[in-house]
């Protein structure tokens, strides 16, 4: 054995032995689930060991659930709502704490520790101070006459409270992405602009917003995946509404957690599982094809 | 400059790194064991409660003086209310295999798990002299034919709390009571301010609001399901008993988020001044003893409809054997040894359970009988609790988790999103009727 291929060989394993522990956590904690929930699907699973093979009949069902398209329509309302605006917000916090601004360290701490909060901490928080009629929130607006709003228990605010708390306890994370992204576009494209005569709106729209594209797509892409099948669709909603009022507020994450631990049939919970994996994969797909896999910069 | 470091170092590095994750997975494999060994384990939401609480010492002392006279030991392991009733610790244990020996369960819960094949058949190690000691109802809720599932340690009627310095501040008086649901609604109208709500039924969706719901139903006469088991829930008295709770929300006379972890809670609602009546269970007596004790209330019977009889709901929990458990014998024997045993010193303790940890009244008789000598219930709340309440009650119905959340569902929309009663009434019928056609489990009704 020469010794180029020997050294390629020891670099080998040693590249191995550092990629392992991540390799076996994605393989037992992602991989393993998601073949398990692909078989599962095509059981019938009862939650107590009992296991037979189902064929399609849990697919079937689906196109008999009344309450699936309510729980899609919601779950991606909810997306729609949370991610553009955790965005603006993140984003609009980020432009105004940039540089050296008097404060702006104390501001970007408390703007940020709602994220570092376990969402079942801010879901008790949020319910407390909007607790019906005695909360802190119905209780100031009392006075312009909107204190008998009850912001978790009226189908037509609930859901978009949820998306007000999440937008509260993402836009911290955001802003110090975009801080990040902001700090890395040369102080000379704004030099050049600001000569040119552009306003602020011009640098925005013409530098600043273009400069951002990947960091935007990284934002808007984990938010969105977030919103969807990560803790926010499911950790606020169990803490602060259960899916209710009167399915308002019934995320996919949240009716598959229903069919797998109050119905105990994990396979049908699994086949759910599948469709929004689907769904995601298609809109994940068609995002990378949009943005020619994600590169924004000429040359990539 | 960073050191260097060798390739050797680096694939040394590497290792160790990969070592000490296989290692720390295999220690929380380790932790998992729900058996805790050779010994029994008893999964719970009273104790150890790492806040403390009368119920939690109560349970921990069970726990000591069993392991203090038994080889087999016990380890007691607490989870949260909400997370124990609604979450998946407990049934994801099972799905596992590695469900505890022991649990808590509920009437909501006792068909999921039976269907599930995970109640272990105590009837072997219930005499017959033990049987006839539990009052009447109590057994059978967690008995299918022969098999008993479960052994009921308490129960709990519901009824209505009431604030004596709401009705005061009102104007009203005790006469003014309400007996009638129109009356109720009427008098919660006159004791809702701007800082507080006339009344409180439970608004959040769950096994609870559904227990809670339940005699509004049987009020006026109507039943879930007929003599065959066929459902029977589109009726004119579900749609009465929708229509109540919708008007209660719809009138601003009940609120849709309840304060605390719900109306199951009187301390956090009505001990805090936010609701001037509230609808919820012998338990809140000890509740307000405990964390509220100098607001005066009183207790009185559920509303009914004009023309309607009283009914109640008796809840009220059991323990239960895992039927795959490590060691049945002497989960068995466990459960015969605190909740069965006729020894003085238990059924002492049992009234200590009943009548102090936790207001709520025995399940057997010798209990009752102990409790009475000590006048544990001859006074105040729990008297008219055993004395007026618990004779209109019925057990809490057993609904397996199909026919639970379909009710749910319907007073859920009438509630809080204004649907028609009827039209939501109707709807579950189907879905009842669905289920039922297919359904093979143990029986619902006993």
């Amino acid at each position: 054995m020469s010794a180029t291929t020997s050294r390629r060989t020891q670099e080998a394993r040693a590249a191995w032995a550092f990629l392992s522990p991540d390799l076996i956590g994605l393989g037992l904690f992602i991989v393993l689930p998601i073949v398990l929930a692909f078989g599962m699907a095509f059981m019938s699973v009862s939650g107590f060991g009992a296991v037979r093979f189902a064929g399609v009949d849990n697919f079937l069902r689906l196109l008999s659930d009344n309450k699936l398209p309510k729980a899609l329509i919601v779950t991606f309302s909810y997306a729609i709502l949370a991610v553009p605006l955790s965005y603006v917000v993140g984003l609009g916090l980020a432009l105004l704490l940039e540089g050296k601004v008097r404060g702006g360290g104390l501001v970007r701490t408390m703007v940020f520790i709602p994220y570092v909060l376990s969402l079942v901490v801010v879901a008790l928080i949020w319910q407390f101070m909007l607790v019906d009629k005695t909360g802190v929130v119905p209780t100031l607006l009392r006075g312009v006459n909107l204190g008998h709003i009850s912001w978790l228990g009226d189908p037509q605010f609930a859901l978009l409270t949820v998306v007000g708390i999440t937008v509260w306890s993402q836009a911290g994370y955001q802003m110090l992405l975009f801080l990040g992204g902001l700090g890395g576009i040369p102080k000379d494209f704004y030099d050049a602009a600001s000569i040119d005569g552009a306003g602020w709106w011009r640098r925005l729209t013409s530098i600043t917003l273009p400069m951002l594209r990947p960091t935007s797509f990284f934002i808007l892409l984990t938010s969105a995946m977030a919103c969807i099948t990560g803790v926010q669709a499911f950790d606020l909603i169990f803490m602060l509404t259960r899916g209710g009022p009167a399915d308002a507020t019934l995320t996919m994450p949240f009716y598959i957690y229903e069919q797998a631990f109050t119905y105990n049939d994990l396979g049908y919970a699994s086949a759910l599982t599948l469709v929004l994996v689907a769904i995601l994969m298609v809109a994940v797909i068609a995002t990378f094809a949009l943005t020619k896999g994600a590169r924004f910069h000429e040359g990539d | 400059m960073y050191p260097r470091i060798s390739r050797r170092q680096s694939f040394k590095l590497g290792a160790g790194a990969l070592g000490a994750m296989t290692g720390a997975a295999a220690l929380t494999a380790c932790g998992s064991d729900a058996g805790g060994g050779d010994g029994i384990s008893l999964w719970n939401f009273f104790g150890p409660d790492p806040e403390g609480s009368e119920v939690s010492t109560w349970f921990e002392t069970l726990a000591t003086d069993w392991n203090e006279s038994h080889d087999v030991q016990l380890d007691l392991r607490y989870i949260p209310n909400q997370t124990y009733m609604d979450g998946t610790t407990l049934q994801t244990a099972f799905t596992s295999g590695e469900g505890p020996d022991l649990f808590v369960i509920s009437p909501g819960d006792f068909l999921r798990f039976g269907n599930g094949g995970a109640l272990m058949d105590l009837a072997e190690y219930v005499p017959e002299e033990l049987r006839a000691d539990f009052t009447p109802g109590n057994l059978e809720a967690r008995s299918d034919g022969e098999a008993i599932y479960a052994i009921p340690f308490d129960a709990e009627p519901l009824a209505m709390f009431y604030s004596v310095e709401a009705f005061e501040e009102a104007g009203l008086s005790e006469g003014d009571l309400p007996e009638t649901w129109d009356q109720f609604l009427d008098i919660a109208d006159k004791l809702t301010t701007d800082t507080r709500f006339g009344a409180l039924v439970e608004p959040a969706p769950g096994y609870y609001q559904n227990f809670t719901w339940y005699p509004f139903v049987w009020q006026s006469g109507s039943e879930f399901f007929d003599d065959s088991g066929n459902p029977t829930f589109d009726t004119p008295g579900v749609h009465g008993a929708l229509q109540l709770w919708q008007d209660l929300v719809n009138n601003g006379l009940s609120p849709r988020q309840a304060q605390g972890t719900g109306a199951n809670e009187v301390n956090a609602n009505l001990g805090a001044g936010t609701v001037a009546m509230q609808q919820s269970g012998i338990w809140g007596v000890a509740q307000m003893a405990q964390n509220a004790p100098d607001v005066e209330y009183g207790v009185f019977h559920l509303p009914i409809p004009e023309g309607g009889e009283r009914a109640t709901d008796v809840g009220g929990w059991a323990i239960a054997a895992n039927a795959d458990g490590k060691n049945p014998e002497a989960a068995a024997e466990f459960i015969m040894w605190a909740y069965g045993s006729s020894e003085p010193e238990q059924i002492d303790r049992l009234v200590g359970w009943n009548a102090g940890a936790k207001s709520n009244l025995p399940t057997r008789q010798s209990v009752i009988d102990a409790a009475n000598e000590k006048d544990s219930y001859s006074e105040g709340a729990l008297q008219y609790f055993v004395d007026e309440v618990y004779p209109t009650g019925r057990p809490e119905p057993r609904f397996p988790p199909e026919v639970y959340k379909p009710i749910s569902d319907a007073l859920q929309a009438c509630m809080l999103n204004g649907e028609d009663p009827a039209s939501a009434a109707g709807r579950a019928q189907e879905q009842l009727e669905s289920f039922m056609s297919g359904y093979n489990g143990l029986s619902i009704e006993y």
